[in-house]
């Protein structure tokens, strides 16, 4: 008897307001421990690069430069190799940890099942699961790129790699949010296919990897070179110092161009003679100047984002086709 | 028998309606020209050996599975159309919930995803089981899992209903609990329901429809009360040790020979000779004849054969 007094009143909502419906609050919800952990990434990551930047700028600072010259030419401290290390591994963390499992998860667990069977579309379901971690992904990498770029373009000059590198190059500008979005992609549509989530996440990683190591090959094909041509014992002009060497030959006065080892010989009397022989006169240098890099990220980026539309686009093709 | 329940004319009165179903996998197929009917308001028990394609019915109803021919309609909606989606609700196998997930949010999920969702009748169902609200699904019992998917499939307030197998790993108790759960709320709201069951007894207490597969094919399908009748058990003497030739003009599901006398589960074409013993088979010996003579042509009563349209062309 007693247990019929406590029914009646207790099946009002509980208290707080609905911030979210329908899908959206489904996705939010099961993806509550991860979207959590992407925006402590973005807080404590974010407050690291303001840490790290003011600690290099107090460094210089005490130290003189730009003034004086640096007793090394590069800040070597093991946080910055740290912090780039970290910004570098975030997209294939993120393929790893949120794509891979984000629907593979479902199918494994048969939650896919629960969820198709009441009254929303796998469609809808699926793209709504895209814009909830697309749009986590990319605000947290926007605002992690904005932060690094502005710690590293005053101070390029002492990191330890220039800007070709895939280091700098992949981690500034719009570079990093576009190669999250792809990795992120790619994870999500191995999941689809791969339908387990161990697996899925070990595909995942191989691809991510081999993808990156294919990916810093790419970066100097993203800009057509430049070439100049100076005098054979010239001193290269001072505004190439940023410049990343591509290929350098010497040349002679008709502009037949000559390997750059040719006329290294053990001997400087033989190398002059070699040098007279051929009648070479000039340093050639074909190089990517560093006023290139924009073009070249968002070309890269560009790419990038392109893929990242083909997955999805995949991704919701076969959803909508076909059973998950 | 039943015109009452064999409607004509709009095919919205059918809850299920297929017509040539198919469904081929690559180790070959599950399903082969599926047509049936099933009328609104019935319980229907779906029943078949292991293989027979049972799930891969209700998964082509519940539209986790494509079929690779033929069409089913939900309520006369197609079932790949969405419109067709807030029709029915299914109850896997396995019943999968989000386990992180405490029971209020499972049922907030109902809510969310469902246009017509009925909280009162879902928060009843859980109640009724002392399932405390707060739980997560994770760290509930089989039983108190089951009672919280039942909650989400009645809550969705659907028309009709596919369990497969929703029982099997209930205790007798719970499995008592659902059954009484389940027959209540469907005949409260006259939902229509079809579960898949080995559990042959249990299908014979609920059940008012039968959908008889075995090897992807039907084998029966109609009125459980007019199916049993159709059929007879006759004892007899065996002329020359071979009963065939005078069981000829009935169809013969089943028979067994002992010295001179057979004993045989017929289908009846006629009047049954006047020699013979006659018994009315149990509903579970006609299903258990049916299923060991996967040769015997389907039988349907009036009403459950879908007409063929052009759709049995294959």
């Amino acid at each position: 008897m007693s247990t019929t007094l406590t029914d009646a009143p207790r099946t009002e909502r509980a208290p707080g307001p609905r911030l979210l419906r329908g899908l959206s609050w489904l996705v939010a919800r099961q993806h509550r421990a991860m979207l959590l952990s992407l925006l402590a990434v973005m807080v404590l990551g974010s407050i690291w690069l303001v840490y790290e930047r003011g600690q290099m700028k107090d460094f210089l600072d005490a130290a003189g430069w730009p003034a004086k010259e640096l007793a090394q030419p590069t800040v070597e401290s093991g946080s910055v190799g740290l912090v780039i290390t970290a910004l570098g591994g975030l997209p294939l963390i993120l393929a790893v940890f949120v794509g891979a499992p984000l629907i593979a998860g479902d199918q494994e667990q048969g939650t896919a099942q629960l969820v198709t069977t009441q009254s929303v579309s796998r469609l809808r379901w699926v793209a709504t699961k895209f814009a909830w971690v697309y749009a986590t992904v990319l605000v947290t990498a926007v605002l992690l790129s904005v932060l690094f770029t502005w710690w590293w373009k005053p101070y390029r000059s002492v990191f330890p790699a220039l800007w070709s590198d895939g280091s700098v190059f992949d981690n500034t500008g719009p570079m990093l949010p576009a190669l999250c979005l792809f990795m992120t992609a790619a994870g999500i549509t191995i999941g689809v296919l791969a339908r387990r989530v161990l697996m899925s996440m070990a595909i995942t990683f191989v691809f991510a990897a081999a993808a990156g190591v294919v990916w810093d090959e790419m970066i100097v094909h993203l800009a057509p070179t430049r070439t100049i041509t100076y005098p054979l014992n010239a001193d290269m002009p001072s505004h190439l110092n940023e410049s990343l060497e591509v290929d350098r030959w010497i040349g002679s006065a008709d502009g037949h161009l000559y390997g750059w080892g040719l006329c290294s010989k053990a001997s400087e009397k033989a190398s002059d003679a070699c040098v007279k022989e051929h009648g070479i006169v000039n340093n050639v240098y074909e190089y990517l100047g560093f006023d290139q890099m924009p073009a070249m990220q968002w070309t890269g980026a560009g790419i990038l984002l392109a893929g990242t539309v083909v997955l999805t686009a995949f991704v919701l093709w076969r959803v909508s086709r076909r059973p998950l | 028998m039943a015109d009452a329940f064999t409607p004509d004319g709009a095919s919205g009165a059918w809850a299920l309606e297929a017509r040539g179903l198919g469904k081929r996998y690559r180790r070959g197929p599950a399903l082969q020209d599926v047509s049936f009917r099933l009328p609104a308001g019935r319980i229907c028990g779906l029943v078949g050996p292991n293989g027979a394609g049972k799930s891969t019915l209700l998964g082509i109803a519940t539209r986790q599975v494509q079929p690779t021919e033929g069409d089913l309609r939900v309520f006369g909606v197609p079932v790949d159309d969405p419109e067709a989606m807030p029709k029915f609700a299914f109850l896997g196998q396995d019943k999968p919930l989000f386990k992180r997930f405490t029971v209020a949010e499972t049922l907030r999920m109902g809510a969310e995803l469902n246009p017509g969702w009925d909280m009162a009748a879902a928060e009843r169902i859980v109640r009724s089981g002392q399932v405390p609200m707060s739980a997560r699904v994770g760290t509930l019992s089989g039983g108190q899992r089951t009672r919280v998917a039942f909650a989400l499939a009645f809550g969705k307030r659907p028309d009709l209903l596919l369990l497969d197998e929703p029982m099997s790993d209930l205790d007798p108790l719970a499995r008592h609990d659902m059954s009484t759960l389940l027959m209540s709320e469907a005949v409260e709201r006259g939902t229509t329901v079809v579960m898949s069951s080995h559990m042959l007894s249990e299908l014979e207490d609920m059940c008012d429809y039968l959908l008889v597969l075995a090897g992807g094919r039907i084998r029966m399908a109609g009125d459980a009360d007019a199916l049993v009748p159709a059929h007879a058990l006759v004892t007899g003497l065996a002329p020359e040790g071979d009963p065939v030739a005078a069981l000829a003009p009935h169809t013969v599901v089943e028979c067994r020979v002992q010295g001179r006398q057979f004993q045989a589960l017929v289908r009846k074409n006629g009047p049954l000779s006047p020699d013979w013993v006659v018994a009315e088979p149990s509903l579970e010996e006609v299903l258990l004849a049916h299923l060991r003579a996967p040769d015997v042509p389907p039988l349907f009563t009036p009403g459950a054969r879908t007409e063929a349209e052009g759709s049995h062309t294959s």
